[in-house]
């Protein structure tokens, strides 16, 4: 038996509607959207123009144009951080972020941006009480991650977003693993600024990430170029999208991500939540009974990612038996995220992280299971 | 060890005036001996070909495919084919896919210490309150130089022991020092004997190898009149192994765990 449990880093398998949408554009389509009028360039533009549609109704975005396709997470991060923040400026950050968020923040920091982190609890909740009393000072941004990469825990968004609006002070929330299982109403939330990516819960293909900015926010873009819209100007487009959509885009993993997200509105998201959430409630209570191993429970669970260490053995050990014995796919490690493996506890050495997705079935996870109790009994 | 392990050659013998001298010299014995498990072989040894039941025991308990005795059904040696077939209870194919594979990380971490699966998975840190007194592990090591007789005919193998502080309890040599330790972890495994209160000494070199398979034994000093490798340092930091090297003229080097090296004791 082969076992895929990595779907936080990506999602796989990915739907079949997904493969095919992805093929047909390559195979059919070709032509670059909102380049050109003839057939396949309409074809094409009318792919996209579906494609952000969907994305800002499973985003809780009433105008698509809102919505900005980048190539990753990541980059909306890095467009945001430095289209956002001037030397001079206060950033508020949580300590359960990825280095999508710290790295860019870390070289913003040597540029004169003051960065201060947000302290969580050993189970990864940010102190709501401490970010009201670090927003009685000037602050340009807070960034927060909506659910962590490590362990699954759903931070308290609308709580955090209320604290934000009440400063005046945008909340920038990364979506990366939220994006597909948890429900999202970014503006009814009053999110500023929203980033993800569409290769991990919204099953689409890597290359395509998602960024949400709220009408009124002047982001400055990360770089300018052809965008197919008023081309005899020299300067950049001041309208959304194409303020910050420069070079051809990334057509099969657009038409991908919108057989994805097809996918979840036909499943139901809610579908997909109680399954992967259930999935990772039943191995946490399988594994709180396997001696020696430590797991790290968040206090609320946003998605199936589950976290632990088999005691005395790195977790890097434990992943590598897995697959070689095993071939059960998990990921093990800082998962790119030191600050939130150094709040929970679990810096430089990791965590062994299982994160199951809609199509993992109980017989996977029973496998997984299996093998852990070998390797612990194994151990002696 | 036995005397037919040694064996007689003619050799010339030389110096820088040119002048031959024929003359008898005792060697050391080498053949390959053959390792099967169940009937399936699994590796070949160059050896001296001496105390092979414990050769076998000890090498396929330390690779991980013995968890205990009990799990032995059977050694069948035939010496003159070079051929010992353990048989052992349960299914170990689990074991064996995992046997020799190196391990593979993401460099997304502190990485392992280990190179091998096996050796990751069997390794665990050593609990042990022994405390020697310097002079005692000086005595031991002076033992184990003393008790070699074919070392001194032949100067052709390594010489290890497993001692406790009063005196050394079983002495095993060999072509190879690997070879040497498994006699040693196969005895001990077979007649049950503790590990917790013994150091173990060896003429070899101290690789993270020796390291690795003392620690998954349970042998909380590992002594050698030689050196230590830096992964032998870092593992006997990471399982709590006393590491001792460079054992000379009444001196020698502790490379972690002094712990256990108990100045207050006379010896």
């Amino acid at each position: 038996m082969s076992v895929y449990l990595d779907n936080a880093a990506t999602s796989f398998p990915k739907p079949k509607a997904v493969i095919e949408a992805a093929r047909r554009v390559l195979e059919e389509v070709g032509a670059s959207p909102g380049r050109g009028a003839h057939r396949h360039a309409r074809e094409a533009t009318a792919i996209v123009s579906d494609c952000r549609q969907k994305t800002a109704a499973i985003l809780g975005v009433k105008d698509p144009d809102r919505v900005v396709f980048t190539k990753n997470a990541t980059e909306s991060i890095n467009l945001v951080l430095k289209g956002w923040l001037r030397p001079g400026d206060r950033v508020l950050y949580s300590a359960m972020e990825h280095n999508s968020v710290a790295r860019p923040l870390k070289k913003l920091a040597s540029q004169g941006v003051n960065i201060e982190m947000i302290p969580c609890s050993p189970a990864g909740a940010p102190d709501l009480g401490v970010l009201t009393q670090m927003l009685r000072s000037e602050a340009r941004l807070v960034v927060m991650v909506h659910v962590s990469n490590i362990n699954g825990a759903l931070m308290p968004v609308a709580e955090a977003s209320e604290v934000c609006a009440r400063a005046g002070v945008p909340l920038f929330l990364d979506a990366a693993q939220s994006a597909g299982v948890q429900p999202i109403e970014a503006e009814e939330l009053g999110i500023g600024m929203l980033a993800c990516s569409g290769h991990k819960a919204l099953l689409g293909p890597a290359g395509v990430g998602i960024l949400y900015v709220r009408p009124g926010l002047d982001v400055l873009p990360l770089m300018e170029g052809g965008t197919g819209s008023r081309s005899e100007e020299l300067e950049q487009p001041e309208f959304c999208p194409d303020r910050y959509e420069s070079g051809t885009p990334n057509l099969p993993g657009l038409a991908g991500l919108c057989a994805g997200i097809g996918y979840i509105l036909e499943t139901g998201m809610n579908r997909i939540r109680n399954h992967e959430i259930g999935m990772a409630h039943y191995l946490e209570n399988e594994l709180w009974q396997i001696p020696g191993v430590r797991m790290l429970e968040p206090e609320r669970r946003g998605s199936g990612a589950v976290s632990f260490v088999v005691e005395g053995m790195n977790p890097a050990d434990t992943g590598s038996i897995l697959d070689q014995a095993f071939d059960i796919a998990v990921r093990t490690g800082l998962h790119c995220a030191p600050l939130a493996h150094q709040t929970l506890g679990t810096f430089p050495e990791g965590t062994v992280r299982v994160s199951p997705g809609f199509l993992t079935t109980i017989e996977n996870v029973e496998y997984l299971l299996n093998g852990l109790r070998w390797i612990v009994t194994r151990r002696g | 060890m036995p005397l037919e392990q040694v064996v007689s050659a003619m050799v010339g013998i030389y110096d820088r005036s040119g002048k031959g001298l024929d003359q008898h010299q005792w060697v050391i014995r080498e053949r390959p001996v053959t390792l099967y498990l169940n009937g399936r072989e699994m590796v070949t040894l160059l050896c001296a070909g001496h105390h092979l039941d414990e050769l076998a025991a000890g090498f396929f308990y330390a690779e991980g495919f013995l968890r205990s005795p009990e799990d032995i059904l059977g050694i069948d040696i035939d010496d003159g084919a070079g051929a010992v077939n353990l048989s052992a209870r349960g299914d170990a194919s689990i074991t064996e896919g995992l046997w020799q594979k190196r391990t593979i990380t993401s460099g997304c971490a502190k990485g392992s210490l280990f190179y091998f699966s096996l050796d990751a998975l069997l390794s665990k840190p050593v609990k042990s309150d022994i405390r020697i007194a310097p002079g005692r592990i000086l005595d031991r090591v002076e033992d184990l130089n003393r008790l070699s007789e074919t070392y001194r005919r032949t100067h052709g193998v390594h010489n290890t022991a497993l001692a406790d502080p009063d005196r050394v309890v079983l002495f095993r040599d060999d072509i190879g020092r690997h070879n040497a330790v498994d006699m040693i972890v196969g005895h001990v495994f077979l007649h049950g004997i503790p590990l917790r209160d013994k150091m173990l000494i060896t003429t070899g070199r101290l690789t993270s190898e020796m390291l690795i398979k003392a620690a998954k034994v349970g042998i909380p000093v590992l002594v050698s009149r030689n050196t230590a490798t830096s992964l032998a340092v870092e593992l006997a930091v990471s399982l709590g192994v006393t590491l001792i090297g460079h054992v000379r003229a009444g001196k020698f080097t502790v490379y972690n765990g002094q712990e256990r090296i108990d100045v207050g004791l006379s010896g």
